[in-house]
């Protein structure tokens, strides 16, 4: 409220404030951690943090497309426990090269799944997710009988390798982002999915396919759970049968908090790599720093509530600064 | 100069759940020409339209385009044979920008069989488009930047380089400026001489008239008249529309005599970029009306007014009290009440039903005990008076839903929600638009009425008819200030237009 | 002026009222749900005829009241069209909190002689606490529901976990609480389970509330179009204010019956039942768009969902089947619901 009577020097620094803010916090969170542990500023520790950022990032990536048509999958946890029981019980003989993306395709057929219930029968995604969760993990369940699987010595050997220097778990989530980037900045395809986020009834006026559109949107999320799933198995290289349980969650914090909004039409990928390692940069500045772990909750649910609440005063305050003016004043 | 019809449809017939809402339309379009459609809401120009545009199929009847059969079976069939309707609500998205809201169905690839955009050739293709329609800006101008007028210009754009032949005009000028309208105009001309059709629907009959070259009247789903501009009139199109005579536009409106006690008294109102020193004062009984182009500030402030908007300093007295903090509860409990101009965003609950809509500002009235339990029969019964007093056309209030209305009943209810409320001063901001002539007469009646009760009204329109036929006084606004007044005896259109248009003189001379 | 009137689905679904078939009307009805209920009890009441006995029947009701009673809380901010994701750590914050004023190894209110009394006010405290945090966030600071409710269960799930590791001895959960205090979860009174009333008593408070009374209808109101509420004088921050604090608040009466029912106080209560708690409030028809729902629908959602998980916990099926059923008869109904919706449109 302040910022709107304030001059024009202090208005133009309160607009560069607000317009970086999640940056801003970043290089605070940064600065802090970086006081409190020497180890926590080297290039070997922010390689990790990508790292460990991945298998989210990833998978937050995929659900970027969902929320960007205004819609939202719960299901993705169970999808990757699916990918992980399938790949342990049934493909652990065949190599990497056929089975990985052999279960890459049955995280795209359970994207499927869902777009199908959602674009044909019009059941609200919220719901329609929910139960494809049950079911998934249901069944994966069954088929692993609520044991631990285990996968082949390749596997973990994939997730230790490095290709040129960079871990495959970068490779993995670099390839990623850029062919989500590219798709939603530079095709078609990618700037009708923020038209039907924006308006689905106006983009079906324009002549957009907006079925094609939505069913296509889970599909990705389907496919970048599954492939979020095996980065991060190849990780640990067993599965619990809690293996990605209610992963949905911090997969939207980190959406959200990469500044993509949960009605649609507004976001990218690139701040969704950013919310995820955000996130994973203040779990890690906690382990450096010898946190008590039961507060790791505590400080990143703060973390993304100021970033969050931060984004949305920004917007309220932009907005208000913004606004079309009706008179010029002459001072 | 008059060329052979080029589209023909005739005997176009429609149902909708065994009700017949077209009952053998027919026109042709020649190249070039333009053709006005008017008739009340609910007359059948929608449906027309909607056939015509691919979104319903007919029933009956047969169109052809170039002689041969014209049956899109959607409306991208509709534009791939260069029909583009430029709707009522503007179809822009508002987080793209101009560029890629011209091309978002199909944008220029930069290599064949690779979906990667050209952008280069986006914005060039755009900027063609643009000039064509003068509109200068950026291609990359995100829409949510733009004002109505020029999103619309955008929208033609976007006809244009789809290679439309006939492009329809759905009601385009109820939220364009005087300004913008006029430009509008200009570029419909220019759309005329490189011989597109065009099909211009209208409640405001005078710019059919300014426009059309034929003009076809629709009521009840016929076709109830056909003539060219030379053989029509203003009167012929609102008998033929309501099929009796209208002699008056307006109801008679005697003022009174003396007029009561200042209801509202506004005294130097201030807020930064939007008003600037107003000062004006409402009396009992008194219909008010304020004048201006879009933009003006008449809205902004009546929003200030209903304590929707902040103001930085000024002294508001509601029925005599100075009220601090204004808000839409304060101010009602002053006795205030306010018809917003965008009715479905700001007045009414689209999926609830006539009597939730009347009673939402007025239950507090009905709550009883600690708890507020509502006193059911009390409100059902004052709620079914109201609908009767407003003449709601429903069967069932209770059942029948808001967006189920036409545009005329849907604004009665809104006025409705309000007498309930019984209201001392009033605020109508454009209780007319998009109304039909029938609706609007009896929002005329309901006014007089609520003048002659002793309410002061503050009567906000950008028709100048509407207001020199409605009002005791005129203000006019321009820039945010109050520009001019004249008393009913001194009213005068061209005087008030001029002082509407104090600022935009030397662009519009 | 009958001509301004338009012809709309709307009147024409009027006219042809009378003509439809049974199975149409049934379809419609709002008691769908129940009749569902009703088939898939008659089916398992066919393959394991015990579901039938009044013990078993006893039993379906004692289990479903505290989630009745946190999906009603729910239901309010689903009708102001929020979501209270917050719901099960309340429920976990509250017990934890309550539970650690009367345990028997060393409760902190042990002292006042009355520690039943002060943990009930912890439990219902710490509800309306959290449920005025979300709701603060919200109207307030004007943050989505969504997100303040994501974080906040972030939060105070990890308090509830950190709160009991650092004052229980195997840190898990606080046990030995009053016999009188499990009582409220456990006991009966002719045959009722003191549960069933605490929960009847906040279901015919809240279907009141929201049916009878001006606050009710502001509600509705604000779900329906927050901008037309806001213009007619409904003092729109106030009331979605009130519905997350009575959110919270039947999230704390519901843990006291949980905790009661469990006889501990545990930062795991309630942890995968989130899920449960939209999803009965959405099958029994509650939009999560806002501005309808009923706390009957809520009640048939509900009875609904704990008749399946009773029924296939009879059957004796594993946790994976028990999963995947559940998740295909959510979806079945949401599917009903769906068809359902287009032969409305259709008219």
């Amino acid at each position: 409220m302040s910022a709107v009577s304030a001059g024009g020097g202090n208005r133009s620094t309160t607009l560069f404030v607000l317009r970086n803010a999640p940056v801003l916090l970043f290089i605070v969170l940064l600065a802090c951690f970086g006081l409190m542990s020497d180890r926590f500023l080297t290039v070997t520790n922010f390689v990790n943090i990508v790292i460990q950022a991945a298998h989210i990032g990833i998978i937050a990536i995929g659900m970027t497309f969902v929320l960007l048509i205004g819609g939202i999958d719960l299901s993705i946890g169970a999808n990757m426990y699916i990918v992980a029981a399938v790949l342990g019980l049934f493909l652990k003989d065949l190599p990497l090269a056929i089975s990985f993306p052999l279960v890459t395709l049955i995280g795209l057929a359970f994207g499927a799944v869902n777009a199908w219930f959602i674009t044909r029968l019009r059941v609200a995604a919220f719901i329609t997710t929910l139960s494809t969760l049950f079911i998934g993990r249901g069944i994966a369940l069954y088929f692993s009988g609520n044991k631990m699987v285990g996968f082949s010595p390749e596997v973990l050997a994939l997730g230790r390798a490095s290709y040129f220097g960079v871990p495959s778990a970068i490779w993995g989530f670099a390839i990623v982002f850029i062919a989500a980037y590219v798709t939603l900045s530079q095709t078609t395809f990618g700037r009708q999915i923020y038209a039907v986020g924006a308006d689905p009834d106006a983009a079906g006026k324009a002549g957009i396919d907006v079925r094609r559109i939505v069913f296509s949107v889970y599909c990705i999320a389907g496919v970048c759970a599954a492939i979020g799933g095996l980065i991060s198995l190849s990780q640990v290289a067993v599965a619990s049968s809690t293996f990605g349980f209610q992963k949905e969650f911090p997969v939207i914090a980190a959406t959200v908090l990469g500044g993509t909004s949960l009605f649609g039409g507004r976001g990218g990928v690139l701040g969704t790599v950013f919310g995820a390692v955000l996130i994973q940069t203040v779990e890690n500045g906690l382990v450096m720093t010898n946190a008590d772990p039961y507060l790791y909750p505590l400080v990143i649910s703060i973390i993304i509530f100021i970033a969050v609440f931060i984004d949305s005063s920004r917007n309220s305050i932009l907005e208000r600064l913004e606004r079309r003016q009706i008179r010029v004043e002459r001072v | 100069m008059t060329a052979a019809p080029f589209f023909e449809a005739s005997g176009l017939c429609k149902s909708f759940f065994g009700v017949q809402v077209l009952h053998g339309m027919g026109f042709t379009l020649r190249p070039g020409q333009v053709l006005g459609l008017v008739g009340e809401n609910g007359s059948g120009k929608s449906t027309t339209m909607n056939i015509l545009g691919g979104v319903l199929p007919m029933d009956a009847g047969r169109m052809t385009l170039d002689g041969a059969d014209y049956h899109p079976r959607g409306p991208r069939e509709a534009e791939a044979r260069g029909i583009a309707f430029i709707h009522q609500e503007l179809n822009l998205f508002r987080n793209l920008s101009v560029a890629e809201n011209l091309f978002i169905t199909g944008f220029p690839k930069r290599i064949k069989g690779l979906p990667f955009i050209d952008r280069g050739r986006v914005a060039a293709r755009t900027q063609e488009l643009l000039k064509a329609v003068d509109l200068d800006i950026a291609p990359n101008t995100p829409v949510s930047r733009l004002s109505q007028g020029e999103r619309q210009l955008v929208e033609i754009a976007k006809a244009l380089g789809a290679n439309a032949r006939i492009m329809i005009f759905d009601e385009p000028t109820t939220s364009l400026t005087t300004r913008e309208t006029d430009r509008l105009f200009d570029i419909i001309g220019r759309l005329q001489r490189q011989g597109i059709a065009i099909i211009y629907i209208s409640h405001i009959l005078g710019d059919v008239m300014r426009l059309c070259d034929d003009i076809v009247v629709l009521r009840d789903g016929h076709k109830v008249g056909q003539a060219a501009r030379a053989d029509m009139t203003i009167e012929k199109m609102i008998t033929l529309m309501v099929g009796r005579t209208i002699d008056q536009m307006f109801p008679p409106r005697e003022p009174p005599v003396t007029l009561g006690a200042p209801v509202l008294e506004v005294r130097g109102l201030n807020q930064r970029g939007m008003v600037k020193d107003i000062g004006f004062t409402l009396r009992a009984g008194e219909v008010l009306g304020i004048s201006g182009l879009m933009g003006a500030g008449r809205s902004e402030l009546a929003r200030i007014l209903f304590g929707m908007d902040p103001h930085e300093s000024g002294d508001i007295r509601i029925g005599g009290t100075q009220v601090r903090e204004l808000s839409p509860a304060a101010c009602m409990d002053h006795g205030m009440a306010f018809l917003t101009e965008d009715r479905r965003a700001e007045g009414l609950m689209m999926e609830a039903s006539i009597a939730d809509n009347i009673a939402l500002a007025s239950l507090p009235k009905f709550g009883r005990s600690w708890a507020g339990f509502i006193e059911r029969t009390r409100l059902g019964d004052e709620v079914q008076r109201i609908s009767g007093a407003v003449r709601i056309n429903a069967r069932d209030i209770q059942r029948t839903l808001v967006k189920n209305l036409s545009g005329g009943n849907q604004q009665k209810a809104v006025i409705g929600k309000w007498l309930l409320h019984e209201p001392r001063v009033f605020i109508l901001d454009e209780p007319t638009r998009g109304i039909d002539v029938g609706a609007k007469y009896e929002v005329y009646k309901i006014i007089n009425q609520l003048a002659a009760d002793g309410a002061g009204v503050l009567f906000i329109s950008s028709e100048i008819e509407e207001l020199t036929g409605m009002c005791d006084r005129i203000m006019v606004m321009a820039q945010g200030e109050i520009r001019a007044e004249f008393p009913r005896a001194g009213f005068d259109r061209e005087a008030i237009l001029r002082a509407a248009m104090w600022h935009g003189m030397k662009e519009t001379a | 002026m009958s001509s301004t009137q338009s012809i709309t689905p709307g009147s024409a679904a009027e006219a042809t009222r009378p003509q439809r078939s049974f199975a149409v009307r049934l379809l419609m009805s709002e008691y769908l749900v129940l009749v569902l209920t009703a088939i898939y009890f008659l089916v398992m009441w066919a393959l394991v005829p015990s579901i039938a006995t009044a013990d078993t029947l006893l039993d379906i009701l004692a289990a479903m009241m505290p989630l009745l009673v946190v999906a009603i809380g729910q239901t309010f901010v689903l009708i102001v069209a929020g979501i209270d994701l917050a719901a099960p750590s309340i429920l976990a914050a509250a017990s934890v909190a309550g539970a650690s004023m009367m345990t028997g190894e060393g409760g902190f209110a042990l002292f006042t002689g009355v520690p039943i009394g002060v943990g009930i006010l912890a439990f219902v405290g710490v509800g309306l606490l959290i449920g005025l945090l979300n709701g603060v966030c919200v109207t307030r600071l004007g943050m989505p529901p969504f997100i303040v409710t994501l974080t906040t269960m972030m939060f105070f799930s990890g308090f509830a976990l950190f709160y009991t590791s650092a004052l229980t001895d195997d840190g898990s959960s606080f046990g030995d609480l009053p016999s009188a205090f499990v009582a409220i979860g456990q006991g009966t009174w002719h045959g009722v389970p003191y549960s069933l009333a605490l929960a009847g008593a906040v279901m015919l408070v809240a279907h009141l509330t929201l049916s009878r009374t001006v606050f009710g209808s502001w509600l509705y109101a604000i779900g329906r179009n927050p901008r037309a509420a806001a213009i007619s004088g409904v003092p729109v921050r106030r009331a979605v204010l009130w519905a997350f604090v009575i959110s919270g608040l039947c999230g704390g009466i519901a843990s006291i019956i949980y905790t009661g029912r469990l006889e501990t106080g545990t930062p795991v209560l309630g942890q995968r039942i989130l899920l449960d708690i939209v999803g009965s409030a959405v099958i029994g028809g509650v939009s999560l768009f806002g501005g309808k729902g009923r706390v009957t629908w809520t009640l048939y959602g509900v009875l609904f969902l704990s008749v399946v998980d009773k029924g296939l916990q009879l059957l004796g099926l594993d946790l994976a089947s028990v999963f995947a059923i559940k998740g295909l008869v959510i979806l079945s109904a949401a599917v009903l619901d769906a068809v359902r919706h287009r032969l409305t449109l259709r008219g």
